[in-house]
C-alpha cells in the first residue's frame, strides 16, 4: 500500500533523509521509530506531498506521493506531529470545516468518535489544552474511515485512559484492513498496536523488522532493590548484566532472556522492582551503538 | 475553488472586512460632509494657491477644488483610502497564505483531497472578495453621501466611479503581490515586513518624485503613479491604459503566487 524507495531529501544545512526504503503492505499497522531529529517528520511530509525529494520516490496505493498528492488524500487521514488548527473556530467548526473539503457526507463515525474521545467539540480551538487538540486531531484523521492513516506521534498529550481508547480505534481500523504508519520516539507507545517497525537515526534506516523480534532486542533497566547491601554486592557475580549498584540497590539490564533475570534473582530476598524509563537509544542501544559514525 | 474553505475564510475575516468597508465609508461620508463648509468659505482657494506648487502636487491638490469629486479625490483617496487599503491588503494577504504555512495549520487544508493550486486560488479569490467589499461600500458610500449631504454642487458621478475603479484595480496589484510574498515564504512576519516595505517604497517615491523636480523619474517607477484621484476625478487623463496595465500586473502577480505555492516544498 505504502512504498519507499530510495527516498533522499538532502536540506541545506545537510541534514535530511537518505535513501529511505521500506513497503507497507495493505492492512498493516507499521512504526516509525527514531529519537527526536531523526527524519520521521521529513519522511512523512513526503508521503503527504508537502515536499519533494530530491531522488528517490514514495507512492501510496501506486500513486506518486508528489505528484498525485490531491489524489492521494481522498485514501489518507493524517494527524501532524505538531497540532495546529485555524484561528477562529471550535473544534466542531474545524471538523466541518476539514469534512467539508473532503467532501464528506456521512457524519456517524465522526460522532461516535467524539464520544469515545470524550471531548466537547464547542470549545475554542484557542482554549483547547494538548491533549484535547490532539484528540480533534485524531477525529479528523479518521472520522472518513480512510483506507491508509498516517499518525505523526499519535499518543502525545494522552492521558494513559485515552491512549488505551485510541489504541481500541485503531485496532478495529486494522480489523477492517486500514493500513497505518506510526511515528513515534518511544517503543512501548508502538509495540502495543505495530506489527512491524522502522528504525531511522540521522536520517537513515538502521532496521526494519517485526515488533517481536524488536522486543526480543530490546535493552531494559531494571531497579532492583536487596534486601542487604551484601546481596546487591553478589549479583555482580551472576550471569547478568548488572549495570551499576549503589547501596542496597542494582541496575540490572536484561535483553530478552526475562527468564534468566527471574531465575537469578530467585535467589536473592528482592524488595523492590523498578523499570527504568529510557529512550530509544537506550533501548536499542546494540542498533544506535552499531551503526554510529566512525568519527 | 473549495466552496467549504471559502465560505470558512471568509467568515474568519468577515469582522476586519466589515471593519474595514465601514471605516472607510464613514471617513468618506465624514471629508463629504465638511465639504460645503470649506467650499463656502471665502479665500480657501486663495489659500491654496500661496502654497508651494510641489507642495500641493505632492498631495494631487493643485489648481484647487471645482468640484465635490476633486475635493474628495484629494482629500480621501490621495492619502487615507491608500492607507486603509493598504493596511487591509498587506494584512489579510499574510494571514491567508504564510500564517498557516508557519504555524502549520496548512497541513490540515492540504490533508483533503484538494490540490495546492485550487486551494491557493481559493485564498487569493478571498482576498480579492474582501478587496471588492471594501471598494464597493467605499464606492457606494461616496455615491449616496454627495447625493444625501450636498445640495446643487457639481458632482461627477462618471469620474468618481473611476476613481475608485482604478484604486480598486491599485490594490488589486498591491494584494498581487502581497499574497506573492505570503505564498513565498514561511514565515508571517517576514512576508507582511517584506510586502509592507515594497508598499512604503513605493509610495514614498511618488511623494518624493512628484515634490521634486530632481528626482521625477522616480514617479515612473512608483505603483502609486498609476493612481491620481485628482486628475481621474477631473477627468483630464484616460483611465483606460491604467486600467489594463494595472488588471494585467495583478492578475500575473496573482497567478505567479499560485504557481508558486503549488510547486515549492512547505514546511510542514
Amino acid at each position: 500500500m505504502i512504498e519507499l524507495n530510495g527516498l533522499t531529501k538532502k536540506f541545506s544545512n545537510g541534514k535530511g533523509i537518505f535513501d529511505v526504503t521500506f513497503s507497507i503492505p495493505k492492512g498493516e499497522v507499521f512504526g516509525f521509530l527514531g529519537p527526536n531529529g531523526a527524519g520521521k517528520s521529513t519522511t512523512i511530509r513526503h508521503l503527504m506531498g508537502f515536499i519533494k525529494p530530491s531522488k528517490g520516490k514514495a507512492t501510496i496505493d501506486g500513486m506518486d506521493t508528489w505528484k498525485d498528492a490531491a489524489k492521494i488524500q481522498e485514501k489518507i487521514g493524517y494527524l501532524p506531529g505538531e497540532i495546529s488548527f485555524l484561528d477562529g473556530m471550535n473544534g466542531m467548526a474545524f471538523l466541518n470545516l476539514v469534512g467539508g473539503m473532503r467532501g464528506m457526507k456521512q457524519t456517524s463515525y465522526r460522532d461516535e468518535l467524539i464520544h469515545r474521545l470524550q471531548f466537547d467539540v464547542k470549545t475554542p480551538i484557542r482554549k483547547m489544552s494538548k491533549g484535547m487538540k490532539q484528540k480533534v486531531g485524531i477525529v479528523a484523521a479518521f472520522m472518513h474511515e480512510p483506507e491508509v492513516i498516517i499518525l505523526d506521534e499519535p499518543t502525545s498529550g494522552l492521558d494513559p485512559l485515552m491512549q488505551r481508547i485510541f489504541i481500541e480505534i485503531v485496532m478495529e481500523q486494522k480489523e477492517k484492513g486500514t493500513t497505518f504508519l506510526m511515528s513515534s520516539h518511544s517503543f512501548s507507545e508502538i509495540e502495543r498496536t505495530c506489527d512491524r517497525a522502522a528504525i531511522i537515526k540521522d536520517g537513515k534506516i538502521v532496521v526494519v523488522e517485526n515488533i517481536h523480534d524488536l522486543q526480543q532486542k530490546q535493552r531494559r533497566l531494571f531497579d532492583v532493590t536487596f534486601a542487604s547491601e551484601e546481596e546487591a554486592k553478589r549479583i555482580k557475580q551472576s550471569p547478568l548484566d548488572v549495570v551499576s549498584t549503589t547501596d542496597n540497590r542494582a541496575e540490572i539490564a536484561v535483553q530478552g532472556d526475562y527468564n534468566q533475570f527471574i531465575r537469578a534473582l530467585g535467589d536473592y530476598q528482592v524488595r523492590n522492582i523498578d523499570i527504568h524509563e529510557q529512550n530509544l537509544e537506550e533501548v536499542f542501544l546494540n542498533y544506535y551503538n552499531k551503526e554510529a559514525d566512525p568519527s | 475553488m473549495n466552496m467549504t474553505l471559502y465560505a470558512k475564510m471568509l467568515k474568519v475575516h468577515a469582522k476586519s472586512i466589515s471593519s474595514y468597508a465601514i471605516g472607510s465609508a464613514l471617513y468618506l461620508l465624514l471629508i463629504i460632509g465638511i465639504y460645503p463648509s470649506i467650499a463656502d468659505a471665502p479665500g480657501l482657494n486663495d489659500l491654496m494657491e500661496s502654497m508651494p506648487e510641489s507642495f500641493l502636487a505632492a498631495f494631487g491638490m493643485e489648481g484647487g477644488f471645482q468640484h465635490v469629486s476633486d475635493f474628495i479625490a484629494g482629500e480621501y483617496y490621495g492619502l487615507l483610502y491608500v492607507v486603509i487599503l493598504s493596511i487591509f491588503c498587506l494584512m489579510t494577504a499574510s494571514q491567508l497564505m504564510a500564517r498557516h504555512i508557519d504555524r502549520g495549520s496548512m497541513a490540515y487544508i492540504l490533508a483533503t483531497p484538494n490540490s495546492r493550486k485550487k486551494i491557493a486560488i481559493t485564498q487569493a479569490i478571498v482576498l480579492i472578495t474582501g478587496l471588492l467589499i471594501i471598494g464597493i461600500t467605499t464606492a457606494l458610500a461616496g455615491v449616496i453621501g454627495t447625493e444625501v449631504l450636498i445640495e446643487d454642487k457639481p458632482f461627477e458621478a462618471m469620474t468618481f466611479l473611476n476613481v475608485n475603479l482604478v484604486g480598486i484595480l491599485l490594490f488589486y496589484v498591491i494584494s498581487g503581490y502581497s499574497f506573492l510574498f505570503s505564498s513565498l515564504l514561511n514565515d508571517e512576519r517576514q512576508a507582511l515586513g517584506l510586502s509592507g516595505l515594497l508598499t512604503i517604497v513605493f509610495y514614498g517615491m511618488d511623494l518624493i518624485g512628484k515634490m521634486s523636480d530632481k528626482f521625477d523619474w522616480m514617479v515612473h517607477l512608483s505603483l502609486f503613479s498609476t493612481f491620481r484621484p485628482v486628475e481621474i476625478a477631473r477627468g483630464t487623463v484616460d483611465v483606460w491604459p491604467m486600467i489594463t496595465f494595472l488588471f494585467l500586473l495583478g492578475t500575473v502577480l496573482y497567478g505567479v503566487a499560485i504557481l508558486v505555492f503549488s510547486k515549492r516544498d512547505l514546511p510542514l
